[in-house]
C-alpha cells in the first residue's frame, strides 16, 4: 500500500474512533444522569404527595383531586395509589409523548427509570401505596438532538481536518514525486537537479542527488572540454580560430549536398591585401592579431546571419559560409560597414576586397570557388574597399518568383509527401532507424529537400511543413512498422503551435512515437536551448526519441544537455571523413563515444563513404553508421 | 408488596450489553470500584469499624449487639420484638443530636449509637430497624413512623419518631419506642400523632442487600445512613 494511503486511512480511522468514542461515552453518561435525575424526582414528588395526603381526610373525593392536581399541573406519566391489598384505588395516566424521534433511537438508549413509591398513612394505618412514575420523554428528545449535534459537529471536524489532511498529504505527495523522477531520470543517466523541497527528509536525499548531478556534469564539463581543445587543433587554424582549408571545404561540400535549408546560401570570399606589406609594417605579432580580429568579426557576421561558419582558406584568404542567407546585396553592405569599421581601429591603411555568390544544392565545389577568385581578383583590382558580387553558375530554376514557389509547395504538399529512406544500422548490421529527408513533387518530378528546403524557410512554410511530414512519417510507421528518423527545422521548434500539434498526434498514437525519432540540428538546439528544453520536456513522455545532427563544433555543450535525455547524437561528417586515416579524429571520436556512453546516449556517425570509416567508427564504439557508404543487408563489419 | 424493581433477566441483551458497557465505562471514567454484595453483616468489619471509631469500649457493646442477634435468632415474633426494644432502650441514653452530633439532627448507624451509648429517637428507631431486619422480620412489616409526641400531661408536643410493627399493612401496628419502655399496639398510645412513616422499601436491589444508590442520594438524610451501614458491615 502506498505511504499516502496509508496516511489517509489513518487519519480517517483516528476520525472514526474520537467520533465514536465520543458518541458512545457522551450517550452513555448522559442516559445514566438523566436515569438518576428521573428517578429521584419520582421518589421525592411520591413521598411529598403521599405526605400531603396523610395530613388530608381519606375521603375518595379529596383523594381523587389531590392525585388529579398533582398529575395535571405536573409532569407525570403514570400515578396511581393502590390499596395495601394490592388493588388500585385510583390511577391518572398520561400519553407516551416521545413523537419527533427515531423508534430505532428510544429502544437503543431506552431509560430504565424505577418509579416512586410512598406510602400513605391513616392514622396509624396504612391508607395506600403512591406509585409515581414521571413523564421523560423530552428527555430522548434532548438527547437525541445532542446526539445529532455531535453528529453534525463531527462532520466540521472531519471535513475541516480531511482538507488539512489533504494539504498535508499534498505538501508531502509533491516534492516526494518529484524526489521518485529524480530518482529515476538519474537511473536513466539524466543527471537533473531539483531545488531543495521544504521537507527536512526528502532535502537531504535531493541535495545528496543534486551533489551526484552535480559532480557529473563537471566531470562531464572537463571531459567535453579536453576533446573540444583536440578538436580544435586538429580542424581549426592556430592563429585566427577560424577552420583550417581542409575542414572548411568538408563543410562547404556538406551544405552543398544537405537536404535542408542548408543547401542553399551565400559563399564569401575576403582577402587581406597586401599581407607581406602590413607584416613588414606591424610586425608578425600585431599582425597575427589583426588577422584574428578579422576571424572574429566574420565569425560573429556569420553568427547573426544564423549558421555561418569561417574558414581560413591560406595566410591571407578567409572564406564564410552563410546558408539560408540569399539577399547579396544587403549582406555585401553589411559585411562592408563591418569592414570600414575594421579599418578606422587600425594604425595601418588596410585593403579588404571581397567577393559574394551565392550557391544551391547540387553546385559544384569547385567551380563555385573559381567563379569567386576571379570575382575577387576583379574586386582587388578595382580597390581595397571594393565588394563584388560574382556570377554564380548558371541554374535551371524551378521557379521564378516567390508567387510560383508558393503556388507550388502548397500544391505539392497538398499532393502529398514522399520519404526518402536511407539506413542507420548499428555494428551488426542492423537498422536503427532509417533518415527519412523529404521529398516533394514539383514540376512533375521528385524533388529532394535540398531543393525545396530553402524556399520552404524563405516562405515561412516551416511548420506546415513539418507537421505534413509528421503525418507523412504516422501513416509510414503505421504500415511499415520500421523507426523512422525526421529532421525538425528550427522555426518549426519555435512555432508553441507546432509543438502542441506535434504533441496531440503522437499521443493519440503511442506505438507510432516510440518508432519516431526526431532531429533537430546541433547548433539550433544550442542556439535556442530553452525552446530545445521545452520541446524535449513536451515530447519526451509520449515515448519518441530526440537526437541532435550535425554534431560537432558545439560538443562541449553536451554537459548543458545532459539533463534532457536526449536518445542520440548523429556526429557531423567534418568529423567522419577519412577517420580510418587520422589518428587524432580517432582520438576524439573514442572520447566522444565514451561520453555519449556514460550519459546513455547513442553516438551515431554521419556521412560514412565506406566501410573502412564505418568499421573504423564501431572500432572506436560509436553504436551506429549512416551515409553514402551505408546500404542495408551489407555488413559493414569485416567479421 | 411486590419489589418495585427488575432492572434485570427479562431485558433484551442488546440493553444490558449497552448499559453494562455504558456504566463500566463511567466506572472507570470516575475511578469507581463495583461493590460486593453481601448477604448478612459482617462481623469482622463491624468489629474493625467499631475498634477504629470507639475503641474498646463501643466494642463490648457491640459484642453485647452480636450475642443478643445470636440469643434471638430463631426465638417467636413477640420475644425478638421485646428482646431488641429493651436491648437498645437500656444500652442508649436520649439526648438531643444537638449534644452528641453538634448538629441540629444527625441519623446515626446503629454501630454509632452502640458506640457513643447515647442518642435520640430516630437512632433509636433505626438501630431496632436494622436489628429486626437482621433476625428475619420482612421489611414491609417494619416502618419507622413520624409522630407528634405530647410529654406527660401537658399540652407541649415534640417530634419524634417510633418504629411501628404491622401484622398487616392495613392494621393497627404495635409502637417500638424509647419514651415507653414496653411495647404498646398503636390505638393505646394515644400521647402520639403519627403523621408519615417510610420504610427502606425500594431503596433495596430485589431483595439483595446491595444498595441501589447512587452516590448522589446520599444527599437524602435516610439513604445516607443506609450507606454508612453498608460501609460499616451491617447489611
Amino acid at each position: 500500500m502506498s505511504l499516502i494511503k496509508q496516511l489517509w486511512l489513518t487519519v480517517i480511522f483516528i476520525l472514526l474512533l474520537a467520533f465514536g468514542g465520543s458518541l458512545f461515552i457522551s450517550v452513555t453518561s448522559s442516559r445514566h444522569y438523566i436515569e438518576q435525575e428521573v428517578e429521584i424526582k419520582n421518589r421525592d414528588n411520591a413521598n411529598a404527595l403521599a405526605l400531603t395526603m396523610s395530613q388530608m381526610d381519606k375521603d375518595p373525593v379529596t383523594i381523587g383531586l389531590l392525585l388529579a392536581a398533582q398529575f395535571d399541573t405536573g409532569h407525570y406519566r403514570r400515578i396511581e395509589l393502590r390499596d395495601p391489598q394490592g388493588e388500585i384505588i385510583d390511577l391518572r395516566e398520561g400519553p407516551e409523548g416521545v413523537t419527533d424521534v427515531p423508534a430505532w433511537f428510544v429502544e437503543l438508549v431506552d431509560f430504565e427509570v424505577v418509579p416512586g413509591r410512598a406510602v400513605i398513612q391513616d392514622r396509624w394505618r396504612q391508607y395506600g401505596t403512591l406509585i409515581l412514575q414521571s413523564q421523560h420523554s423530552y428527555a430522548y428528545r434532548s438527547l437525541w438532538r445532542s446526539t445529532l449535534a455531535l453528529l453534525g459537529w463531527f462532520f466540521l471536524a472531519a471535513v475541516l481536518s480531511l482538507l488539512l489532511a489533504g494539504w498535508i498529504v499534498r505538501t508531502i505527495r509533491q516534492p516526494l514525486r518529484h524526489v521518485v523522477q529524480q530518482a529515476q531520470q538519474i537511473g536513466e543517466r539524466r543527471f537533473t537537479t531539483l531545488p531543495a523541497p521544504r521537507t527536512r527528509e526528502l532535502r537531504e536525499v535531493v541535495m545528496a542527488m543534486n551533489q551526484l548531478s552535480r559532480a557529473v556534469r563537471d566531470m562531464l564539463g572537463e571531459e567535453s572540454q579536453k576533446l573540444d581543445l583536440l578538436r580544435r587543433r586538429l580542424q581549426h587554424d592556430s592563429v585566427t580560430g577560424a577552420l583550417k582549408r581542409d575542414a572548411f571545404l568538408d563543410q562547404l561540400q556538406t551544405h552543398l549536398e544537405s537536404q535542408d535549408s542548408r543547401a542553399s546560401g551565400t559563399l564569401a570570399l575576403v582577402r587581406l591585401a597586401r599581407l607581406a606589406e602590413v607584416n613588414e609594417r606591424l610586425g608578425h605579432g600585431d599582425t597575427d592579431a589583426l588577422l584574428h580580429v578579422l576571424a572574429n568579426r566574420l565569425e560573429q557576421f556569420g553568427k547573426v546571419c544564423g549558421g555561418g561558419v569561417v574558414g581560413r582558406l591560406n595566410g591571407s584568404d578567409f572564406a564564410l559560409l552563410l546558408p539560408g542567407s540569399h539577399d547579396l546585396e544587403t549582406l555585401r553592405d553589411e559585411l562592408g560597414k563591418r569592414f570600414t569599421e575594421l579599418r578606422q581601429h587600425n594604425p595601418v591603411p588596410l585593403g579588404l576586397p571581397a567577393a559574394l555568390i551565392d550557391y544551391a544544392q547540387g553546385d559544384q565545389r569547385r567551380l563555385l570557388l573559381a567563379s569567386l577568385d576571379g570575382a575577387l581578383s576583379a574586386a582587388e583590382s578595382r580597390g581595397d574597399q571594393s565588394l563584388v558580387i560574382a556570377q554564380g553558375p548558371q541554374r535551371l530554376s524551378l521557379f521564378t518568383s516567390h508567387d510560383e514557389w508558393r503556388c507550388a509547395l502548397h500544391e505539392a504538399m497538398s499532393k502529398g509527401i514522399s520519404l526518402a529512406r536511407y539506413p542507420v544500422l548499428d555494428s551488426e548490421g542492423k537498422l536503427l532507424h532509417f533518415e527519412s529527408p523529404s521529398r516533394l513533387r514539383l514540376n512533375s518530378e521528385w524533388q529532394p529537400a535540398g531543393v525545396f528546403m530553402p524556399w520552404i524557410s524563405r516562405l515561412e512554410l516551416n511548420s506546415q511543413f513539418d507537421l505534413a511530414v509528421i503525418d507523412e512519417a504516422v501513416r509510414d510507421i503505421s504500415q511499415r512498422h520500421e523507426p523512422l528518423g525526421i529532421n525538425l527545422s528550427a522555426a518549426s521548434i519555435q512555432d508553441a503551435r507546432f509543438v502542441m500539434e506535434l504533441q496531440a498526434r503522437l499521443k493519440a498514437r503511442p506505438e507510432v512515437a516510440e518508432r519516431l525519432w526526431l532531429e533537430i540540428p546541433e547548433s539550433l538546439a544550442i542556439h535556442d536551448l530553452a525552446r530545445f528544453r521545452s520541446l524535449c520536456q513536451a515530447l519526451q513522455p509520449l515515448g519518441c526519441r530526440i537526437g541532435l545532427e550535425h554534431v560537432g563544433a558545439e560538443f562541449t555543450r553536451i554537459a548543458d544537455l545532459q539533463d534532457l535525455g536526449l536518445a542520440y547524437l548523429k556526429i557531423d561528417r567534418t568529423l567522419i571523413k577519412e577517420v580510418n586515416k587520422v589518428a587524432e579524429q580517432q582520438t576524439i571520436l573514442r572520447g566522444m563515444a565514451t561520453l555519449c556512453h556514460s550519459l546513455g546516449i547513442l553516438a551515431i556517425g554521419e556521412g560514412v563513404e565506406n566501410l573502412d570509416e564505418a568499421s573504423m567508427l564501431f572500432e572506436l564504439g560509436l553504436d551506429g553508421a549512416t551515409g553514402p557508404g551505408i546500404r542495408q543487408h551489407d555488413k559493414p563489419t569485416d567479421c | 408488596m411486590p419489589p418495585p424493581s427488575h432492572r434485570t433477566l427479562d431485558s433484551p441483551g442488546r440493553r444490558r450489553f449497552l448499559s453494562t458497557l455504558g456504566s463500566l465505562s463511567l466506572a472507570i471514567g470516575l475511578g469507581l470500584q463495583p461493590s460486593s454484595a453481601q448477604a448478612d453483616f459482617s462481623v469482622q468489619r463491624l468489629r474493625q469499624s467499631m475498634q477504629r471509631l470507639y475503641g474498646p469500649r463501643g466494642l463490648s457493646s457491640l459484642e453485647a449487639w452480636f450475642a443478643l442477634v445470636e440469643r434471638l435468632a430463631g426465638a417467636d415474633l413477640r420475644t425478638q420484638l421485646e428482646g431488641v426494644n429493651d436491648f437498645f432502650n437500656r444500652r442508649i441514653r436520649w439526648i438531643d443530636d444537638i449534644h452528641v452530633w453538634g448538629q441540629e439532627d444527625y441519623w446515626a448507624t446503629p454501630l454509632e449509637a452502640l458506640g457513643r451509648g447515647e442518642g435520640d429517637c430516630e437512632d433509636y428507631s433505626i438501630a431496632k430497624y436494622v436489628t429486626l431486619k437482621e433476625l428475619g422480620i420482612p421489611d414491609d412489616q417494619l416502618r419507622m413512623i413520624y409522630v407528634r409526641a405530647r410529654i406527660g400531661r401537658s399540652s407541649i408536643t415534640q417530634a419524634h419518631m417510633v418504629l411501628g410493627w404491622y401484622q398487616t399493612p392495613s392494621v393497627q401496628p404495635l409502637v417500638l419506642d424509647n419514651l415507653v419502655p414496653t411495647i404498646t399496639p398503636a390505638e393505646l398510645r394515644t400521647d402520639l400523632d403519627p403523621l408519615f412513616s417510610f420504610n427502606s422499601d425500594g431503596l433495596w436491589a430485589g431483595g439483595s442487600s446491595q444498595s441501589r444508590a447512587d452516590p448522589l442520594a446520599r444527599l437524602s438524610r435516610w439513604r445516607s445512613v443506609i450507606e454508612r451501614m453498608r460501609e460499616q458491615g451491617f447489611i
